[in-house]
């Protein structure tokens, strides 16, 4: 049994303009000790499906169908209760706003510790804060700053200190929601090396988030890649990065020399996404695909596999 | 260390305004129409008395001398006599002084509290009942005029109903009984504060309590509280712990600033329910061109006020590390 299978997963935000179809019928799984990465433009639903797995949709989120199993155990059906006694000790979340996760008016040793008090009631306050002293000496900040508050942290800091408190429970899962973006390169290759090796050394399933297609090849075993909403090619890192087959995937890879080679940014593909409140009838994709078919702005299109593990959502294919 | 070097920098700051407050009340005092002999010096005084009185004033020297002692005077306490009473003001003010504080003190601190604690409970339950009930009581208390307010007060609880008292802040049977001990005395003093406190505390507590409700309601949306929720907190932990403390900063920093517009409401409210303070005496001072204690009154409320507020910048150095650090 995968430690978290999601099956045709859709989530919708009710806004001014109706309903946003933010996540339609996304499917994927991800076994113990796997990583699974997203990768896609802004606004192709990443953080949508991160909150959801974590039960954190805002108030006007709203999951449409589909199952979150996490250990055979649908979330989607838990009470807020056994929700909230998942949350952190099962599966841990790295925010994309990682900068500001801290609560300013609190010590950042005492937040951490907090963490692992809620989830077991039988550590003591000092037990707690030697755990948080291992904590920092794994993700490296100096002993000397448990008892500072955030604003004293400089942001490679803040981030492993976010680290730290996502271990803090020793969670089979961790969501890592672009961990890196507000920092630079230096201290983003050096975390990420971290998160790696943390990763391999706790037997931590992750999904790693990230606009950044590099990375991603970089952190992990498989890659999900996400447009408009949609899972659109999802397999082995390997499959995928060599033998594309979504045009989608194919655009975003000719920016990139090679999948290790120099990292840049997203080199946009003319067009726009298209609106997700009303979609567009068939491959959303449609309008930037650089060789269509006549049946697909008509047609939605399938899944196709492409070899065992590896598929793509075209009709091309 | 960070905290001394605030706490020194405001200390210096409200030394500076103070000396602002002294020098534009004795221009205020000096340089009005009309002649300031005639305005410092009781008119009832025997022609030698008075004559002492202008020397010791300086009030017979030119304007910047008469600056020089009148800053001499203020720092070794010489404020004059009262024409009203005719002892020296310092005592008036002195006696005065520890009831006005009482009041006033009690009103914002207990005005803040139920603020801050009403404020976190409506924005909980924002949109339901709760939230606008208590919105709109906040609305309502805070924008009514004040006289009317307590004259509404005295009119049921005094009148009608008879059940506290409006003249002064004492009983006197309780303070000439040698038998009554601390505690009956003070229990006396909170009795006859119970109105004037109600008032004070009506007119500002809605204010605290829209600030706290609208704040919270931003720090609910702040990351911060999206990774405590994330960690498995529960909500009354995320409410108290995480959310309110970092909602109630807006708060002190609003009491800080009202400080000084209360003197108002302070000096009408003890007007009404002749509470014996200086805001009272102000009123009555200016009334009857009592000017040595209608000055010495300006003073010392601004006196309060700004340490008022020196205690609230410390208060909130204490409660925002990012200040303190
Ligand atoms: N609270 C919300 N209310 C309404 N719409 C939302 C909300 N949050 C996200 N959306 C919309 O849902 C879609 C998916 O957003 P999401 O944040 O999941 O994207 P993302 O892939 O994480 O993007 P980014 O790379 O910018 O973080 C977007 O169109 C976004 O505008
Ligand atoms: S389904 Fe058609 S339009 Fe969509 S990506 Fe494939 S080829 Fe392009
Ligand atoms: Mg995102």
């Amino acid at each position: 049994m995968a430690l978290l299978e999601v099956d045709n997963l859709s989530i919708g935000y009710n806004t001014k303009k109706g309903y946003l179809k933010a996540v339609e019928k996304v499917s994927f799984d991800l076994e113990a000790g796997a990583s699974l990465g997203f990768v896609g433009e802004s606004g192709c639903g990443k953080t949508t499906i991160g909150m959801a797995l974590m039960g954190l949709l805002p108030p006007n989120g709203s999951v449409k169908e589909g199952r979150i199993l996490f250990e055979g155990k649908n979330t989607l059906e838990m009470t807020d209760e056994e929700l909230r006694k998942i949350r952190w000790r099962e599966m841990a979340m790295i925010f994309q706003a990682a900068m500001n996760a801290l609560n300013p008016v609190q010590r950042v040793g005492n937040q951490i510790a907090e963490a692992i008090l809620v989830h077991d009631p039988s550590v003591e306050k000092d037990q707690a804060m030697d755990q948080v002293e291992n904590l920092f000496r794994l993700v490296g900040i100096p002993l000397d700053r448990l008892r500072d508050y955030p604003h004293q942290y400089s942001g490679g800091m803040k981030q492993r200190a976010v680290i730290a408190m996502a271990l803090a429970c020793r969670p089979k899962l961790i969501i890592a929601d672009e961990p890196t973006t507000a920092l630079d390169v230096i201290v983003q290759d050096q975390i990420l090396g971290e998160i790696k090796e943390l990763q391999k050394e706790f037997d931590l399933s992750i999904i790693f988030i990230s606009h950044d297609i590099s990375i991603v090849a970089h952190m992990c075993d498989h890659i999900g890649v996400m447009y408009a909403g949609q899972l659109v090619e999802c397999g082995p890192r390997e499959g995928v990065f060599e033998s594309p087959a979504h045009p989608y995937t194919k655009a975003l890879l000719s920016s990139f020399p090679t999948v290790t080679g120099k990292r840049s940014d997203l080199i946009p593909i003319p067009g726009e996404t298209p609106n997700l409140v009303v979609p567009p009838h068939g491959c959303r994709f449609c309008d930037r695909c650089s060789g269509p078919e006549a049946s697909c702005s008509t047609e939605p299109p399938q899944w196709v596999e492409i070899a065992p593990g590896h598929r793509a959502l075209c009709c091309r294919c | 260390m960070e905290l001394r070097k605030y706490i020194t920098k405001r200390i210096i700051q409200i030394i500076i305004i103070f000396f602002v407050i002294l020098t534009v009340l004795f221009l205020l005092f000096r340089l009005a129409p009309g002649d300031p002999v005639s305005m410092m010096v009781d008119p009832d005084m025997t022609q030698e008395d008075a004559e002492m009185l202008i020397v010791q004033l300086g009030l017979e020297q030119p304007l910047g001398m008469q600056y020089l002692i009148y800053l001499k005077n203020f720092f070794t306490g010489h404020f004059g006599f009262s024409f009203h009473y005719g002892d020296p003001v310092v005592d008036i003010i002195w006696d005065r002084l520890p009831n006005t504080v009482l009041l006033f003190t009690t009103s914002i601190i207990l005005s803040a509290l139920v603020g801050v604690f009403l404020g976190k409970i409506a924005s909980w339950h924002k949109g339901k009942k709760v939230d606008s009930i208590m919105t709109i009581g906040a609305l309502v208390t805070h924008t009514v005029f004040l006289p009317w307010l307590a004259l509404i007060l005295i009119w049921i609880f005094a009148y009608k109903f008879g059940w506290f008292p409006i003249n002064g802040m004492i009983s006197e049977e309780v303070w000439l009984d040698p038998e009554a001990g601390f505690i009956s005395r003070a229990l006396d003093v909170m009795y006859h504060m119970v109105l004037p406190l109600s008032t004070l505390f009506l007119i500002h507590f809605g204010a605290y309590l829209l600030i706290m409700r609208s704040s919270m309601l931003e720090t609910l949306k702040e990351d911060y509280i999206l990774t405590a929720r994330a960690k498995g907190l529960e909500e009354k932990v995320i409410r108290d712990h995480h959310a309110a403390p970092n909602a109630a900063l807006p708060v002190v920093t609003s009491v800080g600033l009202s400080l000084a517009f209360s003197i108002n409401g302070g000096a009408l409210t003890e007007t009404v329910f002749t509470w014996p303070g200086i805001g009272r005496e102000l009123v009555s001072s200016v009334s009857q061109n009592d000017y040595p204690l209608a000055q010495a009154c300006f003073l010392m409320i601004a006196g309060v006020v700004l340490i008022s507020n020196l205690v609230v910048d410390v208060l909130y150095a204490y409660l925002d590390p990012r200040i303190r650090y």
